[in-house]
C-alpha cells in the first residue's frame, strides 16, 4: 500500500509514525468504512452519479469527520455521560452547517447542486461511527488522523462508483466526453441503467465482491 | 456526574456553537448574497447565451453584474400585462409568486439588447419530479422564435432529471422552436417522451426522466401564456411602429 | 395535495431507502432477521411520525428570517437534530419498559435511528418542499411505513437467500447491496402510477 507521508525524526510522539499512517491507510482498504464497517452509506450515494458533486462530498465529508473527530477528542473527558450522543450531535451540527455556510458564499452553484445533501452529512454514520469508536477514547492528533483517514475512505468509494457510473452512463468523466462520436456512431450506446439509483447499489454490492474475494479474511460468514 | 455538571456544560456548548454559527453567517451572508444575485443573473443571461460578447462561462462576476446592467432592460408586469413601477423585475421571486392565486401573480420582464438586436426574456417556475423547476425563455425580435433557454431545479436526480441543466444538448434543442403555430394559435414548444420526431415544435426529453420533462412542458405551457397578454402589446406597438 | 396521496407517494413511488438511499447503515445492518427487521420499522415509524411535527412547529415559529430583527435559519439542522436525538432517547425508554425483549434484540441500533438519515431527510425535504402541517404528518407516516416495508422485505430475502449457494465472497453484506438495487429497480415500476388518479 502506497505511503502518504513521510516519517519525521521525532522520538516522543512521533507525528507520522507508523501508527499514525496506520490511522490514515487502513480505512483506504482493510476497514473501509463503507464496504467493511458498512457504515456512512446513506443518501451520499445519490450524488455518485457525476465525479464532480461526488468530489466536493468528499471533501466535505473529510473536513467535518476529522474535524468532528478532533473536537470531541479534546473535550472528551468533560462531556458528560448521560448527554454523549446529544453533545456529538451538536459539534457535527455545527460543522456540517459551516461547510455549508462557506459553500453558500464561495461557491453558490456548487452548494445549490448539493444543498440538501450537505445537511444530510450530519446523519451520515461514519461521522458519528468514528466519533463512538476512536475519538472518545484517542488523543486529539490521531483522532484527527483516523479523521481524515476515514473520511478520505469514504471519499475513495464515493469517488470510484461515481467514475463507474458516469463512464458507463453517461460515456464522461467530469463531464468531458471521453468516447469519441464514431463509437456512437458504430453503435454504441450508454447504459442508461447505470444513471439510475439502484445501480449505486449494484456498482457497490460488486466492490464489495471484488474487494472480499481478494483479500478472504474480510468474508464475513453469515 | 452532577446535573449541575451537565446543565453548565450544556448551556457553554451551545453558547459556543452559536456564538460560531452567528459569526460565520452574518460575516458570510454579504458574499452569499452577492454569490445568489450572480448566479440569478446569469441565469438570465443563459438565455442568450449565444449572442452575449464573450461566454458564460469565462466572464467574471463582476463582468457579469456590469454586463447584466448595461444590456438589460427590466420590465415587471402584471397578469394583465400592464407594467408595474414599484418593484424591480429581478426582486420578484418567483417561487412566491407560484403561492399566490394566478390573478395576483407578478412577473418578471426582460430586454437584451446586444448587437444590434434585440430579444426578450421570460421567467417561468413549475415542478418537477421532486421538487421546483424554472427557467429563462428568450425569443427573437418577432417574439415568436426562441433564441434560447436555461433551466435549472432544486433537487432533481443528478444525471436524470437534473440533465434539463446539466446537459446543453437539453436547452439547446429549444433553439428555434415557436410560441405559436403558423396560423398564429397559441401552441409552444413541447419535451417529448423520448425522442422528438423531425419538424415538429417539440424537443428531445430526457430518458429516464419522463416526469421532470413533463414538468418542463408543463411550465413552459403556462408560463408563456401568462405573458401572451404582454407580448400582444409589444406586437400591437411595433405594429404602430411601423405604419 | 391531499393526505392520502403524499402517504401513498412517499411510501411506494418516492420510497425513502430505495430512491434515495435514505437510513441505508442501519437499513443493511437490522435486515438479516425479519424480527429486528419489523422492530426496527416500527420505531422508524414512530420517530418520524412525532419529529416531523415537531420540527415543522419549529421551523415554522422560530427559525424565520424575521424573529425578533434576527434570522436565525442557520440554527436549523443543530435544532432538528436535538428534537430528533430527545426523541429517539424518548423511544428508547418507552421500549425499554414495555418490551425488554425487543430492546435486547434492538440493541446498539436503537440509538442508531438519530443518525438514520431517514429521519433528518424527512424534516429536511419538509423544509425544502413547503409542507403544511397535515402533509408533513402525512408524509412522516407515509415515509416511515416506505422504509418499514423495504427493510422487512429484505429481512425476508435474506432468510431465504441463506439457504442459496451464493459466491463466498458476496455472502452477507455484498448480497445485501445487490438485492437492495434489483429492489430499487423493481420499486421503480410504480413511478409510473399517478398518486392524483389514485385519490379519486
Amino acid at each position: 500500500m502506497a505511503d502518504t507521508a513521510t516519517a519525521t525524526p521525532q522520538v516522543k510522539e512521533p507525528l507520522f509514525g507508523k501508527k499514525e499512517r496506520k490511522l490514515i491507510t487502513d480505512p483506504l482498504n482493510d476497514n473501509n468504512p463503507i464496504t467493511v464497517q458498512v457504515l456512512g452509506i446513506c443518501s451520499a450515494l445519490a450524488v455518485t452519479t457525476q465525479v464532480y458533486p461526488s468530489v466536493v462530498m468528499s471533501i466535505a465529508v473529510v473536513f467535518v469527520c476529522a474535524f468532528s473527530n478532533l473536537t470531541t477528542s479534546l473535550v472528551r473527558n468533560h462531556i458528560p455521560k448521560q448527554i454523549r450522543m446529544i453533545v456529538q450531535l451538536v459539534i457535527i451540527a455545527t460543522l456540517v452547517t459551516i461547510v455549508e455556510l462557506v459553500l453558500k458564499a464561495f461557491s453558490y452553484p456548487v452548494y445549490k447542486q448539493l444543498s440538501v445533501f450537505i445537511g444530510l452529512i450530519i446523519t451520515n454514520c461514519i461521522i458519528m461511527g468514528r466519533l463512538e469508536a476512536f475519538a472518545l477514547a484517542n488523543k486529539p492528533w490521531r483522532s484527527f488522523l483516523d479523521g481524515i483517514g476515514n473520511g478520505l475512505g469514504y471519499g475513495a468509494i464515493l469517488i470510484l462508483v461515481a467514475v463507474i457510473r458516469e463512464i458507463t452512463g453517461k460515456g464522461a468523466i467530469g463531464g468531458f466526453a471521453i468516447f469519441p462520436q464514431s463509437f456512437y456512431d458504430a453503435g454504441y450506446f450508454n447504459n442508461n441503467l447505470m444513471v439510475l439509483p439502484a445501480s449505486a447499489l449494484l456498482v457497490i454490492g460488486v466492490l464489495i465482491w471484488i474487494q472480499r474475494s481478494m483479500y478472504p479474511k474480510l468474508v464475513d460468514v453469515s | 456526574m452532577s446535573t449541575r455538571y451537565v446543565v453548565t456544560f450544556t448551556l457553554i456548548m451551545t453558547f459556543i456553537s452559536a456564538f460560531i454559527l452567528a459569526g460565520l453567517f452574518y460575516a458570510t451572508a454579504p458574499m452569499a448574497k452577492k454569490g445568489e444575485e450572480v448566479f440569478n443573473k446569469r441565469a438570465i443571461l443563459a438565455a442568450v447565451g449565444d449572442y452575449l460578447p464573450n461566454p458564460l462561462s469565462e466572464m467574471s462576476d463582476e463582468e457579469v453584474l456590469s454586463l447584466f446592467e448595461k444590456n438589460i432592460e427590466q420590465v415587471s408586469l402584471d397578469m394583465d400585462g400592464e407594467k408595474l413601477t414599484d418593484i424591480t423585475a429581478v426582486k420578484i421571486d418567483l417561487a412566491q409568486e407560484r403561492k399566490k392565486p394566478e390573478a395576483d401573480r407578478q412577473l418578471p420582464f426582460f430586454k437584451y439588447k446586444g448587437d444590434g438586436k434585440t430579444f426578450y426574456i421570460m421567467s417561468m417556475r413549475g415542478k418537477g419530479l421532486w421538487d421546483d423547476i424554472w427557467g429563462n425563455i428568450a425569443v427573437e425580435s418577432d417574439l415568436n422564435t426562441i433564441a434560447g433557454a436555461s433551466f435549472d431545479h432544486k433537487g432533481e436526480t443528478p444525471g436524470l432529471g437534473a440533465e434539463i441543466k446539466d446537459s446543453p444538448k437539453f436547452s439547446y434543442n429549444f433553439i428555434g422552436k415557436t410560441l405559436y403555430d403558423s396560423n398564429g394559435n397559441y401552441d409552444p414548444v413541447k419535451v417529448a417522451k423520448g425522442a422528438a420526431k423531425p419538424n415538429t415544435n417539440s424537443v428531445d426529453g430526457i430518458s429516464g426522466a419522463t416526469i421532470t420533462g413533463d414538468g418542463v412542458g408543463d411550465m413552459v405551457w403556462v408560463w408563456l401564456k401568462f405573458y401572451e397578454p404582454y407580448l400582444n402589446k409589444l406586437k400591437s406597438e411595433t405594429k404602430m411602429g411601423m405604419k | 395535495m391531499d393526505f392520502i396521496n403524499i402517504v401513498i407517494k412517499t411510501a411506494f413511488i418516492e420510497n425513502l431507502v430505495l430512491s434515495y438511499f435514505f437510513g441505508m447503515c442501519s437499513y443493511l445492518a437490522v435486515s438479516k432477521t425479519v424480527k429486528t427487521a419489523f422492530g426496527l420499522g416500527m420505531a422508524v415509524i414512530f420517530v418520524l411520525a412525532i419529529t416531523m411535527p415537531i420540527n415543522w412547529m419549529i421551523n415554522e415559529y422560530l427559525l424565520t428570517e424575521d424573529i425578533m430583527g434576527m434570522d436565525l435559519t442557520f440554527l436549523r439542522f443543530i435544532m432538528f437534530i436535538a428534537v430528533i436525538a430527545s426523541m429517539v432517547q424518548l423511544v428508547e425508554m418507552v421500549i425499554e419498559k414495555f418490551s425488554p425483549a425487543l430492546y435486547t434484540a434492538l440493541g446498539i441500533f436503537l440509538p442508531l435511528i438519530t443518525v438514520n438519515c431517514a429521519i433528518l431527510g424527512g424534516s429536511l425535504f419538509m423544509v425544502s418542499r413547503e409542507y403544511n402541517m397535515m402533509e408533513t404528518v402525512a408524509f412522516g407516516i407515509g415515509g416511515g411505513f416506505g422504509w418499514f416495508l423495504a427493510v422487512v422485505a429484505l429481512a425476508a430475502i435474506r432468510e431465504k437467500i441463506r439457504y442459496s449457494n451464493v459466491p463466498p465472497a458476496l455472502r452477507g453484506l455484498g448480497m445485501a447491496f445487490i438485492l437492495t438495487g434489483l429492489m430499487g429497480i423493481a420499486f421503480m415500476s410504480l413511478m409510473g402510477i399517478d398518486p392524483a388518479a389514485l385519490g379519486q
